[in-house]
């Protein structure tokens, strides 16, 4: 292996000399054998770069990898094709955008609420190369969005977050032509309210996510979701247009704080327009006010005032403690601390049968009537007219009413009750009551869908996709219009009969003499319109001050009426919140001078449009028919309340608190003994009704007594 | 093979003119060639133009190959004494930059020293080569067998993996890791005990895995299924993989790579670099880069093998690993092959970091081959 020592090799220096030591050649000895090893490792290099270049000629020629369709065009919306007929047109372009989200519509397919396509613009900041960049492009886009704000957003260590939402088409495109990567989009929609204003309360919201949040859109928020077919609303958009143009003027001409106004066709409880004023632009829900969201027709707690002395006439009737000619004393009265009395007495009579104390609104003759039916009746025909529980319309908003505590409703509460103090309902519910007096005695239960069967619906709403909806065309003069006579058959109300037709009658007499009645004095003179047969009951409310108690010239006025009487169709309530006087009103602020005047003109515009014409042909037979007496005769065999027969007047109910203390016991053992009599077979036998019977026997020395005895245990 | 004429070549002469002259020139052409292919690309990457990658990189590469050549020059007996100095320096950097790096993309790794951006993971690879070369360099084949000479060594590799670790950057520790054993070998440890050390890789393995970070986590289920997640990890894997298909044999053409100039390519001008040469020059192109990368793994190697002293061999071994790691941990994870792992290309990649420190290590390496034949480590004789 070693050359021989001591001879130079001839190609090195020469001046050289290498001596090889044993130690020497050990260390060489371990060089050499890592050499194999050093090789080895070469040649693992070599491989693996062999492999990788086999991988790469994979990727580049023998399977290159096409981009997913996606990565081509992952943003682009698909582009309709051109239609085959050649008009220019694209095929499937026309009708409705594909959106999860129901379109709402009123009654004659007007939209009210329909879902655009917008998507929202959001980022996966781990594949953004250079945020600063991104954001000044995306500036140019979309000039609202803040760059140092997305910059942050796009430096973060997330992968979404969100750029901004609610883009249109246009700008959608305009951003993916911008070709960042790690932008994309997400599908989305907008709800849109095309009509502004109209109905804002009744429609609601929805929320970014687009999930209903307030009034129909939340109400019907699964349904909306879930069935693309239109919701059809009882709502006619050209009706709360008028309404909520009459009662924006009146709110500005009485300088009201607030008004509200329902129609209602009395029949079906179709809801044909529901105003509540102060509102706001639906499109901007997220900016109005707590006032403006307020929807007062059904979740505003108002005290009904006079209005409610319908209900206390209806239950007087319909239960037979009274009849109409029975007569009412007006006489104040003092119960504790407060007086019961009426506002402008000089021209009351003290005393006034039912249809002229309706007629002048006498707040002691209602507290008499609901004296004689008593606490417990009052409250039953309270909870059968549904004043006890939520008004049932399709509206999350809607409300309880407010009622005295069972507990507490004593002597007081049944008089002011039924001259509507100490009581908060919600309009719709008053509503509800007026047309069940009216159409016959069906309690209809109020609805914003409109009836299926309506001969409307075939014609404006198409039933297949194919077919493009009418949307934001004009409806036809062919379109039957909603209510014409010809085109409908009879509507039977469907509900809980709650009175007879033969209350229901006479209640619309009673509600027309208000209105047309002989009495110079009578509150709702302003209402009339000639040929429409109106008839309602004014209403007026002190508001209760912010520290208890009534302010004397703070109101809430309402008027609810029914028109025409002779048919009735629509039952239209109108209510001013805190309403100024004007020197067309002599300093007044009662119902007749403003909530009436403003209820004549809502109703003269809109009964023609809803397809109602003046009747002049055997009006006044009509009139006839709807006339009552103010002092009907009291028929035979009855005994007339009144002066001397009269369970209310003032000088019994003096003697009644006198003779409370000391004759507590022979009291319960007189009404004993009284509802023993009444209630044996015997004594009724041949006498006329029962009730009236009951009256005449506690008719006597002690009858005040005992009748104060049978208001809190009524013997039914 | 030992030839007679190998084992008595006598030690050249050390002067300075002379070293200069015995530098492989050709080695540092072919460097010289990636840096100009690098330049290329980056000029591509900047969308035709100089700025911002190809013009700051070039004058980088410039002063690498000054200081190269400088350290050619470099006595490797000087570079024993400083091996140990440079190893603790570079522990302390890496302790430094986990107190008070610069947290870049969620790890620190970035050290700022006179508005100089270090990475000290790449000083620290090189900074292992030299002393484990010092540590090996007299240790015979005989000793090499004893298991206590070996655990020094063993320590000397961990604690930077270690540290490495933390930052945290996986990719560089398993190169670290890898130098440290291809150095172990090359110095000459029994293959019974590299067996014996491999067998529990998979456990530890599996252990490293439960204690990895989600985002580590996400690349390797993604390099398993890129297509599971296109929008999410996988993009990169898969805008890379489009890259190189819509680059074919030819290419697209220089500064026509759509994917690249579309912006479509993640971190083009770094990682993915390599994809985008593919697509612009397509296979061809891919593999002619390949070539010269490999022409420059292999010189290193049969430096190596050329180098008469233990030192400068394990040196030689150790840089060529380290650049061989570099180029294949790129090249794939760019086709897919490996997870995405922060790893650039070499000389061509944008970056001054890890440029100047393979720049440092090749210019250890000239230094090797040009005192291939010193009279260095042998056992010291009188009269020479």
């Amino acid at each position: 292996m070693a050359l021989p020592t001591g001879q130079p090799d001839p190609t090195l220096d020469r001046e050289t000399v290498v001596r090889v030591t044993g130690r020497d050649l050990a260390q060489r000895a371990t060089l050499e054998k890592m050499r194999a090893r050093l090789l080895c490792a070469a040649a693992g290099f070599g491989v693996l770069f062999g492999a990788v270049a086999v991988k790469l000629s994979i990727a580049t020629v023998l399977f290159p990898m096409a981009p997913a369709k996606r990565q081509i065009a992952p943003q682009v919306p698909p582009i309709p094709k051109l239609s085959p007929d050649g008009d220019g047109a694209f095929a499937g372009d026309f009708g409705l955008p594909h959106v999860r989200r129901a379109t709402i519509t009123d009654r004659n397919g007007q939209i009210l609420a329909i879902s655009l396509p917008m998507a929202a613009v959001f980022a996966n900041p781990m594949e953004l190369i250079d945020a600063t960049d991104a954001a000044r492009k995306l500036k140019t886009v979309l000039p609202q969005i803040d760059v140092d704000d997305t910059v942050r957003k796009l430096s973060s260590k997330k992968q979404f977050v969100y750029i901004a939402r609610d883009i249109p088409p246009e700008k959608e495109i305009a951003i993916n032509d911008l070709g960042i990567p790690g932008i994309y989009f997400e599908p989305g929609e907008k709800r849109h309210y095309p009509l502004g204003r109209t109905a804002a309360q009744v429609l609601g919201a929805v929320d970014v996510d687009d999930h209903g949040v307030a009034g129909v859109e939340r109400y019907f928020d699964k349904r909306l979701t879930k069935d693309q077919a239109p919701l059809r609303l009882s709502l006619d958009v050209r009706v709360q247009g008028v309404v909520r143009e009459e009662l924006e003027a009146a709110k500005e001409k009485f300088s009201a704080i607030g008004a509200c106004a329902i129609v209602m066709d009395v029949r079906t409880g179709e809801i044909v327009s529901m105003v509540s004023l102060p509102d706001y632009d639906a499109n901007l829900f997220s900016k109005a006010v707590d006032d403006q969201r307020f929807n007062r027709a059904v979740t505003g707690m108002y005290e009904p005032g006079s209005t409610f002395k319908l209900q206390t006439a209806a239950m007087v009737l319909e239960t037979g403690v009274a009849h109409v000619w029975d007569r009412f004393s007006t006489v104040p009265i003092h119960v504790g601390r407060f007086t019961i009395s009426d506002m402008k007495t000089d021209h009351f009579a003290p005393w006034l049968a039912m249809p002229e104390a309706m007629a002048l609104s006498s707040n002691p003759a209602a507290a008499h009537m609901a004296l004689d039916a008593g606490a417990k009746r009052q409250q039953e025909w309270l909870r059968r007219m549904g004043f006890f529980d939520r008004v049932p319309v399709e509206l999350p908003e809607a409300a309880r009413p407010l009622l005295p505590r069972m507990s507490n409703w004593g002597l007081s509460a049944v008089m002011t009750v039924a001259f509507g103090h100490g009581v908060a309902v919600p309009p719709l519910a008053i509503v509800r009551g007026t047309a069940a007096t009216s159409n016959g005695g069906i309690l209809v239960k109020p609805t914003l869908l409109a009836r299926d069967d309506d001969a409307v619906s075939a014609s404006a709403m198409p039933s297949g996709a194919d077919v493009p909806p009418p949307v934001l065309q004009p409806v036809s003069a062919t379109t039957p219009l909603p209510g014409t006579p010809t085109a409908e058959p009879e509507i039977v109300p469907q509900g809980e009969r709650v009175l007879s037709e033969e209350t229901s009658s006479l209640l619309r007499r009673i509600l027309r003499m208000v209105v047309a009645g002989p009495d110079e004095h009578r509150t709702g003179k302003a209402a009339d319109i000639p040929g429409y047969f109106v008839g309602g009951k004014t209403g007026t409310a002190e508001k209760v001050g912010a520290h208890g108690g009534y302010l004397k010239h703070t109101n809430i006025t309402a008027f609810t009426g029914i028109f025409p009487l002779n048919a009735p169709r629509y039952a239209v309530y109108v209510m001013l919140d805190s309403p100024q006087a004007t020197k067309d009103t002599h300093g007044w602020t009662t119902s007749a001078w403003n909530a009436v005047p403003t209820w004549h003109s809502i109703v003269a515009r809109i009964a023609p449009m809803m397809g109602l014409f003046p009747v002049t042909e055997g009006a006044d037979k009509i009139e006839a028919s709807l006339s009552i007496s103010m002092n009907p005769p009291v028929p035979p065999g009855f005994h007339q309340l009144g002066p001397g027969n009269d369970p209310g007047d003032p000088a019994h109910l003096a003697a009644l608190a006198k003779q409370q203390k000391d004759a507590e016991k022979a009291a319960a053992r007189a009404a004993r003994d009284a509802q023993r009599a009444a209630a044996h077979p015997g004594t009724t036998a041949s006498a006329p009704p029962a009730p009236r019977d009951r009256r005449e026997a506690a008719a006597g020395p002690a009858a005040a007594l005992r009748r104060e005895i049978s208001y809190q245990v009524p013997a039914r | 093979m030992i030839t007679e004429k190998r084992l008595l070549r006598a030690e050249p002469n050390f002067r300075l003119l002379a070293k200069l002259w015995r530098i492989n020139w050709i080695y540092v052409l072919l460097i010289c060639l990636l840096g100009g292919v690098g330049y290329g690309a980056l000029y591509s990457a900047g969308g035709g133009s100089a700025k911002p990658f190809a013009g700051p990189q070039s004058i980088r590469f410039a002063l690498g190959v000054v200081m190269m050549v400088a350290l050619a020059m470099v006595s490797p007996k000087l570079l024993v004494k400083l091996a140990w100095p440079f190893y603790f320096f570079s522990l302390a950097l890496l302790v430094a930059v986990l107190r008070m790096g610069h947290v870049g993309k969620g790890a620190e790794r970035w050290l700022i020293l006179g508005g100089v951006q270090l990475q000290p993971s790449e000083l620290a690879k090189i900074a292992l080569a030299l002393a484990l070369a010092t540590w090996f360099h007299r240790a015979s084949y005989k000793r090499m067998g004893n298991p206590l000479f070996l655990i020094p060594p063993a320590i000397m590799t961990l604690v930077p993996v270690a540290l490495v670790l933390k930052e945290p950057n996986l990719g560089t520790a398993v190169i670290i890791a890898c130098v440290g054993a291809a150095i172990f070998l090359g110095a000459g440890m029994r293959l019974w005990q590299v067996a014996l050390l491999a067998a529990p890789v998979p456990f530890l393995g599996e252990f490293a895995y439960s204690h990895l970070h989600d985002y580590q986590k996400a690349r390797i289920t993604t390099f398993l299924h890129p297509e599971s997640d296109p929008l999410g990890a996988g993009y990169n894997i898969i805008q890379s993989k489009i890259a190189l298909g819509s680059g074919g044999m030819w290419g697209q053409g220089y500064l026509h790579g759509t994917q690249g100039q579309l912006n479509f390519l993640p971190e083009k001008q770094t990682d993915f670099i390599f994809t985008m040469i593919a697509e612009e020059w397509g296979l061809v192109g891919g593999l002619c880069v390949m070539g010269l990368l490999l022409l420059t793994i292999l010189g290193g190697m049969l430096m190596a093998l050329r180098c008469r002293h233990q030192f400068g061999r394990l040196l030689a071994l150790g840089i060529s690993m380290n650049f061989f790691l570099y180029c294949a941990v790129n090249l794939s994870m760019v086709m897919g092959a490996i997870p995405v792992g922060g790893v650039p290309l070499p000389l061509i990649s944008y970056g001054g970091s890890a440029m100047l420190t393979v720049m440092f290590g090749f210019g250890l390496l000239l230094s090797v081959y040009v005192h291939r034949d010193m009279r260095f480590g042998e056992v010291e004789r009188a009269g020479v």
